[in-house]
């Protein structure tokens, strides 16, 4: 017996789960049904087999996957190609980034650029507007943390530096150096210490714009000889 | 006839083969063809349906990832900095009005960007330089000359012969009354930033801040001697100038005067480079010189008063022969382009700053870099020192 058999009118009947291929239609003059198609008739259950069923199952899965994995990796690959950061020309200085930082102690630090600084014995980033004293005494000091340092170069020159674990980022002492000096003093988010927030609490309250996403392979905007073009 | 017969069947039935055989060979072209179609069909529909569930994969994963990011939660749990975090002048910027000794009778704009150099000719003329170029104004400040140049000016100077002496960094143009080029010094100390000139007999002198001394060419540009370099010898500690702000000027006794203003200080010279005597003090009171550095500029007086201009706190003030503050031309609330931009704490205040001359009627012309114009001041008529 053949796996087709005849009906009484002599027209063939085919096996459950078999498909009619579409020349069958134009010989037996019958066209497929309107709009129905090889790969319709497949998933509409006339003639999918387990195996088809599990094989599309199958190839559906991974195209899921693997679109997800694009759409996760991607979007990582993204945000680890940037670091957020100041720039310093657009810095106003306002004190937010010490206080909206997500970290208990603000990852925005004051830097100093060597090779603007005049070297000054009246530094106006490190000493009061009316310091008693030239000196190093607390009550001459601008910073009220103590981060900023001087030490003695030679008459009348001193180096200033920032001690970073006492830095809480809220720019007074790079005030005090924009207003009167070289703005060798300026604010930068350090990347040691900054998480890199997706959006920056930072960012969201700067009222400046300071704040731009840089890429990871230049993360810092400096000012000075390191800076861009210098 | 049978046989032609059976060949007419034959031929007939060849014929009728034949039909058959190309009907059969359309209706397989026809039907490849609607093959073709149907793969097609299938093929696009197969691949919308990839693509659907690949979208859908990856807004799943976009979804994920947001999910995972880091978002600022704490962020406005700390409390406001206090008064010890913020920097605060602002007592300073304001004057006591019983100490202005003079008041603005004009203003006119320089026209020039960044405009750090004025000097007043003989017959009142005034010469302002820039990022622009050099410009020349009348005495009420009707522009006469537009002098375009590629490279900033530093500074002006003017020669009794008429000849304008421009400063630029690293060269000195020399030209004519009407403004032609005469001459370029350019083999002149390397580094040279000459932010001030005086003419004296057939010397120029020249501070140059790039090298923090005052150079002395001869009438043709040549260099031919250094004053101020530091030399404990002569009890010459040099000049600090942390930055591009030092002046010279010829004073009326014979001495050079010239700021020291990382000392806080304005220094006579003898024309040999003796230190002869110095007078100022670092103080934000609106006796002494404010900030790191300043006085910026000045002019004299042909009595041997000065006339200075500071930077940070912009103001212009009198000091007599020996130093002795005697009142205010300006205090820091006439410049608020410029006290905005020092507050703002950006750098449109750093390299810019106010600057003096003083004209044959007496007047004095303060140039503000940061507001762009230039202001007529002249004495109160009961001002007293």
């Amino acid at each position: 017996m053949t796996d087709e058999s005849s009906n009484a009118s002599g027209e063939r009947r085919r096996p459950a789960g078999s498909v009619r291929h579409p020349a069958e239609h134009s010989a037996a003059n019958e066209p497929p049904p309107s709009g129905q198609t090889l790969a319709a008739a497949q998933v509409t259950g006339q003639g999918l087999s387990r195996r088809d069923w599990l094989k599309g199952g199958a190839r559906g899965v991974g195209l899921l996957g693997f679109g997800a994995a694009a759409g996760f990796l991607g979007t990582r690959e993204s945000k680890a190609a940037t670091r957020w950061q100041i720039d310093p020309n657009q810095c106003i200085q306002c004190g937010r980034c010490a206080t909206a930082c997500v970290l208990e102690v603000s990852a925005v630090k004051c830097v100093h650029s060597f090779s603007m600084c005049g070297y000054c014995k009246l530094c106006t980033g490190y000493f009061e507007p009316e310091p008693i004293n030239l000196d190093e005494g607390a009550e001459n000091q601008l910073c009220p943390t103590g981060a900023l340092q001087r030490k003695f170069i030679e008459d009348p020159y001193y180096e200033y530096s920032i001690n970073k674990d006492l830095c809480v980022g809220c720019g007074k002492c790079v005030k005090g150096c924009n207003m009167f000096g070289n703005g060798s003093l300026y604010l930068q988010v350090s990347h040691d210490r900054c998480v890199n927030c997706n959006i920056c609490a930072i960012a969201r309250e700067c009222p400046a714009q300071a704040f731009r996403q840089v890429p990871v392979t230049k993360p810092y905007l400096l000012r000075g000889k390191g800076a861009a073009g210098k | 006839m049978s046989d032609d017969g059976s060949n007419g069947q034959l031929t007939g039935g060849r014929k009728e083969e034949t039909t058959g055989m190309s009907s059969l060979l359309k209706g397989e072209e026809e039907a490849t063809g609607t093959d073709s179609l149907l793969k097609r069909r299938a093929l696009l529909r197969a691949a919308a349906w990839g693509g659907g569930v690949v979208g859908l994969g990856g807004l799943s994963g976009l979804g994920l990832s947001r999910f995972t990011r880091r978002t600022p939660q704490a962020a406005a749990a700390k409390p406001p900095l206090g008064a010890d975090f913020t920097y605060d002048v602002s007592r300073f910027q304001t004057s006591d009005p019983a100490l202005l000794r003079y008041e603005e009778t004009a203003r006119f704009a320089s026209g020039l960007e960044r405009a750090r150099a004025i000097a007043v000719a003989a017959d009142g003329t005034i010469f302002v330089g820039g990022a622009g170029g050099l410009r020349k104004f009348s005495p009420t400040g009707e522009g006469l000359l537009n002098i375009p140049l590629e490279q900033a000016v530093v500074s002006v100077a003017l020669r009794p012969s008429g000849e304008i002496l421009v400063g630029q960094p690293g060269k000195i143009t020399v030209l004519d009354a009407n403004g032609a080029g005469v001459a370029v010094w350019s083999g002149l100390p390397a580094g040279l930033l000459p932010t001030a000139m005086a003419v004296a007999g057939d010397k120029v002198y020249v501070a140059d801040a790039g090298n923090r001394v005052v150079q002395v060419l001869d009438a043709t540009g040549k260099p031919v001697g250094v004053i101020g370099a530091r030399d404990p010898a002569r009890n010459l500690k040099g000049f600090v100038v942390p930055s591009p702000y030092f002046c010279v000027r010829m004073a009326p006794d014979g001495l050079l005067r010239v700021t020291n203003p990382g000392e806080h200080q304005i220094e006579a010279f003898t024309l040999e480079g003796d230190l002869e005597l110095a007078w100022g003090r670092g103080s934000f009171a609106v006796e002494g010189f404010c900030g790191c550095c300043n006085p910026v500029s000045f002019d004299m007086f042909p009595d041997g008063s000065f006339v200075t201009c500071e930077k940070g706190l912009p103001r212009v003030k009198l000091y007599n022969s020996t130093g002795e503050f005697t009142g205010l031309v300006a205090g820091p609330e006439a410049f608020p382009e410029y006290l905005q931009a020092a507050n703002a704490g950006t750098p449109d205040s750093l390299g810019s700053g106010i600057y003096a001359a003083i004209d044959p009627q007496g007047r004095i012309l303060i140039l503000d870099s940061v507001g762009g114009s230039i202001r007529i001041m002249q004495r109160k008529p009961q001002a007293h020192d």
